[in-house]
């Protein structure tokens, strides 16, 4: 069935049809109208799920902590501040092992409060283990989250959903509902091999030597790097099921493209208006979009990469005293590969608008420029 | 124990820090600094018993409602509780650790229920069989002898009592009163002790013609004396053996033996012992109006404190600080009797302070009669020739009642003098335990110095303070009425809640705190005992404190 | 050997843990899981039992335990009720068990929320009155005029301590009971109480620490008796939704003084603050007695 709906209902729709079993949550602006609706969702008995209305984000994560730990499906969501509150749960989900999803409607931090949409605070979250998804519109937003599930509970590893607030979590489109019985053959029940159990009782968490710690975070690394296929996999294989792939990045115009514009979330709809506009002109560009930013797709932007004169990257934020994050990533992925010059544009930070004609000036600077500014190239500051 | 995890390879471990083992790996006795162990004491009350009851075990034993148990336990020390649990001057009360806390716990009570519950279960009584070849006689049937016998009888020698009264109990039968001891009871508990074994017995047999101390040390493997005293000590007053003054024990003995004994209205017992009480107080029983005299005060009196308490109950008088001085009579009319005033002068050897003439005061009472119980003397003319005597009792070498006559043993009053029923019963075990190591060749057992507690080693804080559960009882104008008994007993409850007020000094009675407050559960509960287990236990010694009654020291490591 | 022994003797607690000697808040584990039975998942924060429980891969308990963050036990134990209950186990009961320091200070907004959700879980306080596992730091259940380590010297714990009961009474939660490590039976009863209740159930447990209060290990027990027979921890039981109070008096009282004079962390004390102290814990005493009194109930509460 398909409805206009929200971004931010995509995410219910998604979570309801993943019959995910507990969902702890605290409001926060942009990220509200999700919970609202799962709340709605639950106490109509559309989704058979506990909804635990907590005291702060914090707890927020912890109860899903708690919950996953019993061995159950569990959701919450979350912007900025709240994301930030998490940080400490953030980490502890990961080295428990357990296969929550989290969506981030990506809100800029303060001060000074700003309700408005940059990537700070999710990548901020970068290091933390969490595998991370960046959404471009409503329909991949609900399809996201039924395959994040999927993929958190092979890898045992929790998965981070990304939303831009308002240009998406506020942005009506239409979405192909999917209906848990749909969802089912492809994301069958939750069956974690370890879980609170008191017939089989065992420990969770408990102090590490260093003789153990070591290994303990080796074995994360591993299921990040197995991620790696199973993102894929489990991309194809709801293509399968449901006719729709994203792929791990998503290369537009790119097999002959000279110029590569890096972008990640909507910024990648608008930078495809531009590139189409620059072809007509006879510019051989093309545009990048990165979906799956942690586990990094080191092969998939080389392979797309390598082959261009010279590279953009568009950041949505902005790591203080280095670069752009999105920049300093793709400089990484192909250091020692490839000689392309890659050079990094700070744009749209606290919501504001990267409009085509912002697109366009990163795209004619990165042509026109002999040298590309190896640094920040600030787009839009008022200096 | 269990072991210790580790792993050699990322791939044996679990994807998360989770346990797959306890933690029994890690011996933490190797934090110990200290040991605690159970070492228990021997409870002050065991070591006031002269016959050295194990009374703490047989409190416990009543806790665990198992009164055969707790029967063995006593007739390990004991054959007769049904009658010290009566009659006994209990100084085991005395050494209650209990009584510096509030009141001592009523152990004659609890001992005479367990005695009681015995004699209405006579299969408890195990029967011993003559597996003994020497014959041994004992001469004297009361409780010194009938301990002997039962002993001895126990070790399997065959036992023959020679008893110079047509009856056995000797003191018991004939020196206390009915309303204290009933007779029946008496019987009972004698029935009891001749059925345990080869014991044969002879009454009327006084020593004398017929049977001397020398055909019996001829005829037996050995001889144990215990002939108890048999005279009233003479008060030395001009005027005594006239009629009208009686000697307190020849009025006890008729009136024991169911004679019936008038002995007037007015009547004065002098003395302030068990003996003057009992007189005073079947005087009253026949109606008469008595006050008893006695030399010193209320304080130094040597009869039971519970004993002056019922004849004031009863309705006896107390004169004190008199002594007779001179009697007179007139015809069959009252005798008049002077009495000396006294006063307390410096203590005598007794630790009590003597009495002295206060100058020449005198006063003089009119009166019907005068009960003598100022003590009684011992004969040890039949044995003079056998053993070494002096002032009319048998010198003994050692509290077994060895004489200077190997196989002559001796015990009881007419070894100590006017001694008391438990200390008889206690000669009587220890001389048989004796006899038959001597006959065996069985050596000497080394007795160890014995360790107690006091109220500084018991934790008070488990205890709420209360008071000694009260005896029922019939009332006073029934008990004086007639013989009855007086003191009725405990029921099951009341025994319970006097048994349970026992702090079981220095010795465990599974209360648990040990094994409970241990944080280490270092401790295992098993079915008789608690046992530490050093591989775990850090020595923090919270046992140790919360053990109520100290059954639990402590040694350093490594010494 | 007595038949039926005063504590069930099912252990779900194994030996070789690594708590120090005379532990309180091993004890109270012991006999909280004795009277929760197997049945129990434990949720346990940053505290002493963090530590006592065992190194990866051992615990020392034969029941379920997740580890969470300092702050997090009361929310930590919502979620795990909530995935059992969604997994149809309806019958573990979820135990969070944290020290004072992540009951009074950093846990309380997430056990706040907690009981004012009124979430179906124990949640177990044991409280050796400062943050022991890092080496004796001040928390606000720290009682006035001890040392540790950062109330130092002249700057022992001037402020009283934090009167948690009443603000859990506040919650207006089910069931709340203190219990004291020296009271097994009654630690134990009120657990057994608290588990036939749904909702929050709040238990604050006394739990000595000879580590902490700088005494000798042995008297642990007795200075947890002597904390309730000196009035400074009362044990009291609050239901019907925070209205009915109910203190234990039926104990013979002993000087707060000696209490006071045994441990070495109130040495400093001269006799004169000791008087002052005296005095406070008489106060909150007889406030407490007030409490038993329904007109005295805090406003909104209608005592009915």
């Amino acid at each position: 069935m398909k409805k206009v709906i929200m971004g931010n209902h995509a995410v219910s729709y998604g979570v309801r049809a993943s019959d995910v079993k507990v969902i702890s949550a605290y409001p926060i602006t942009p990220q509200t109208q999700i919970v609202e609706l799962l709340s709605e969702m639950c106490a109509k008995g559309e989704l058979d799920a506990k909804f635990i209305a907590v005291e702060s984000e914090h707890s927020a994560l912890t109860a899903c902590v708690g919950a996953s730990a019993a061995g159950v499906r569990t959701f919450t969501a979350t912007s900025s501040q709240g994301l930030l509150l998490m940080h400490e749960i953030i980490h502890w989900a990961v080295g428990a092992r357990l296969p929550i999803v989290l969506v981030n409607v990506n809100r800029a931090v303060g001060p000074p409060w700003s309700i408005w949409t940059d990537q700070n605070d999710s990548l901020s979250q970068r290091d933390t283990g969490w595998l991370q998804i960046y959404c471009e519109s409503n329909q991949e937003t609900q399809d996201t989250i039924v395959q994040a599930f999927k993929i958190a509970e092979t890898v045992m590893l929790p998965v981070m959903v990304v939303l831009d607030a308002f240009f998406l979590s506020h942005t009506f489109e239409i979405v192909d509902i999917l209906e848990p019985e749909q969802v089912r053959p492809f994301l069958p029940p939750y069956k974690p091999e370890f879980r609170i159990d008191v017939d089989t009782p065992h420990a969770f968490g408990n102090l590490a030597s260093p003789g153990e710690y070591f290994e303990l975070r080796y074995m994360i690394e591993k299921a990040m790097e197995k991620s790696r296929s199973v993102v894929r996999d489990v991309d194809r294989e709801f293509e399968k099921h449901f006719g729709r792939g994203y792929g791990v990045v998503k290369p537009y115009r790119c097999e002959d493209a000279e110029y590569v514009l890096v972008t990640s979330g909507t910024v990648a709809s608008t930078a495809r208006a531009v590139i189409d506009q620059m072809r007509d002109e006879g510019i051989k560009i093309g545009a990048l979009k990165i979906r799956v930013f942690r586990p990094f797709p080191f092969e998939e932007v080389y392979d797309v990469l390598s082959k261009a004169k010279k590279v953009a990257v568009i950041d949505r934020n902005i790591s203080f005293g280095h670069h752009g994050i999105f920049y300093q990533e793709v400089k990484s992925a192909l250091y020692g590969r490839t000689n392309v010059p890659i050079s990094g544009y700070i744009a749209g930070l606290g919501g504001r608008d990267i409009t085509p004609k912002v697109i366009r000036e990163i795209a004619d600077k990165l042509i026109n420029d002999k040298k590309p500014e190896p640094g920040i190239n600030w787009i839009g500051v008022k200096i | 124990m269990g072991d210790k995890i580790t792993f050699k390879s990322f791939k044996e471990m679990p994807i998360c820090a989770m346990s797959v083992a306890d933690m029994t790996y890690n011996l933490t006795g190797s934090w110990r600094n200290v040991r605690p162990y159970y070492d228990y004491k021997i409870s002050p009350c065991r070591l006031g018993c002269p016959t050295a009851e194990n009374i703490q075990r047989y409190i416990f034993l009543v806790m665990e409602n198992d009164f055969e148990k707790a029967w063995r336990t006593i007739l390990e020390s004991n054959p007769m509780p049904s009658v010290t649990g009566r009659v006994c001057f209990h100084p085991c009360m005395e050494k209650c650790t209990r009584k510096d806390f509030d009141q001592a716990i009523n152990i004659p009570a609890i001992e005479r229920s367990i005695g009681d519950a015995g004699l209405d279960n006579p299969k408890w009584m195990e029967k011993k069989r003559a597996t003994k070849k020497e014959k041994i006689a004992v001469v004297g049937g009361g409780p010194a002898g009938l301990s002997c016998a039962f002993y001895l009888a126990r070790q399997g020698y065959p036992v023959t009592i020679f008893e110079s009264e047509n009856a056995l109990g000797g003191t018991l039968r004939w020196g206390i009163p009915e309303y204290r001891l009933p007779n029946v009871l008496l019987d009972r508990v004698i029935g009891s002790i001749l059925e345990s074994g080869p014991i044969t017995v002879k009454t009327r047999a006084p020593l004398g013609e017929a049977v001397t101390i020398e055909s019996l040390e001829k005829e037996y493997a050995a001889v144990f004396v215990a002939t108890g005293l048999t005279r009233s000590r003479p008060m030395g007053v001009a005027g005594e053996d006239g009629p009208g003054v009686q000697r307190g024990l020849e009025f006890l003995h008729k009136v024991n033996g169911g004679e019936k004994a008038v002995p007037g209205k007015r009547v004065v017992v002098v003395g302030g012992g068990n003996t003057a009480m009992d007189v005073a107080r079947c005087a009253r029983r026949s109606g008469s109006e008595v006050t008893v005299v006695y030399r010193r005060t209320m304080n130094e009196m040597p009869a039971i404190s519970d004993e002056i308490e019922e004849a004031e109950k009863e309705g006896v008088f107390f004169h004190f600080l008199a002594a007779p001085k001179s009697i007179t009579r007139t015809g069959a009319g009252p005798l008049s009797v002077v009495f000396q005033q006294m006063k307390l002068g410096e203590p005598d050897e007794s630790g009590r302070r003597r009495p002295v003439a206060d100058g020449d005061k005198t006063f003089t009472m009119e009166i019907d009669t005068l009960f003598t119980a100022i003590g009684e003397e011992g004969n040890a003319s039949p044995f003079e020739k056998a053993v070494e005597v002096s002032g009319g009792l048998i010198k003994i070498k050692n509290e077994s009642g060895e004489t200077s006559n190997t196989k002559i043993f001796a015990g009881g009053d007419v070894v100590t003098g006017a001694a008391s029923v438990v200390e008889a019963i206690a000669a009587g075990r220890k001389a048989a335990e004796r006899i038959g190591r001597m006959l065996s060749g069985e050596p000497e057992p080394v007795v160890e110095e014995p360790r107690t507690i006091s109220i500084e080693n018991i934790n008070t804080a488990y205890f709420t303070k209360g008071k000694r559960t009260m005896v029922p009882r019939i009332s006073v104008e029934e008990a004086v009425a007639g013989y009855r008994e007086i003191f009725t007993g405990y029921d099951g409850d009341l025994l319970r809640r006097e048994a349970d007020r026992c702090f079981s000094c220095g010795v465990c009675n599974y209360c648990d705190n040990c094994w409970v407050y241990c944080p280490d559960v270092a401790i295992k509960r098993l079915a008789e005992e608690y046992e530490f287990d050093y591989d775990f236990c850090k020595g923090c010694l919270v046992c140790v404190t919360e053990c109520p009654r100290s059954a639990i020291s402590t040694r350093e490591e490594g010494r | 050997m007595k038949a039926t022994p005063q504590i069930p003797t099912n252990e779900l607690m194994t030996s070789g843990h690594l708590a120090c000697q005379g532990c309180g808040a091993t004890q109270a584990m012991r006999f909280a899981l004795k009277a929760l039975g197997p049945k129990t998942a434990v949720v346990i924060p940053a505290c002493c039992w963090a530590v006592i429980d065992g190194p990866f891969p051992h615990s020392s308990l034969k029941v379920p335990i997740f580890h969470t963050a300092f702050e997090a036990a009361a929310s930590t134990a919502t979620g795990v009720k909530a995935g059992l209950e969604m997994r149809g186990d309806t019958e573990t009961v979820v135990m969070a068990w944290a020290g004072d320091g992540g009951t009074f200070d950093i846990g309380i907004q997430a056990l706040s929320g907690a009981a004012e959700r009124n979430e179906d879980i124990i949640y177990c306080c044991y409280d050796n009155e400062a943050y022991m596992n890092t080496g004796i730091q001040r928390s606000s259940s720290t009682p006035v005029g001890a040392w540790t380590t950062t109330t130092p010297g002249d700057h022992w714990k001037k402020r009283p301590k934090k009167k948690m009961i009443d603000i859990m009474a506040a919650h207006s939660i089910p069931y709340i009971a203190t219990a004291s490590v020296a009271y097994p039976q009654d630690l134990m009863a009120k657990l057994r109480k608290a588990r036939e209740i749904k909702g929050t159930r709040f238990i604050h447990i006394f739990a000595p620490c000879p580590t902490g209060w700088k005494l000798a290990p042995e008297l642990s027990v007795a200075m947890a008796r002597q904390a309730v027979t000196s009035k400074v921890f009362p044990l009291i039981e609050i239901f019907d939704n925070g209205k009915t109070w109910t203190v234990w008096k039926d104990f013979e009282p002993t000087p707060l003084k000696d209490y006071i004079k045994a441990q070495g962390r109130f040495r400093h004390l001269t006799d004169e603050e000791i008087r002052g102290i005296e005095e406070e814990t008489e106060r909150s005493w007889q406030y407490l007695l007030s409490r038993e009194r329904p007109s005295q109930n805090v406003p909104g509460l209608d005592a009915d």
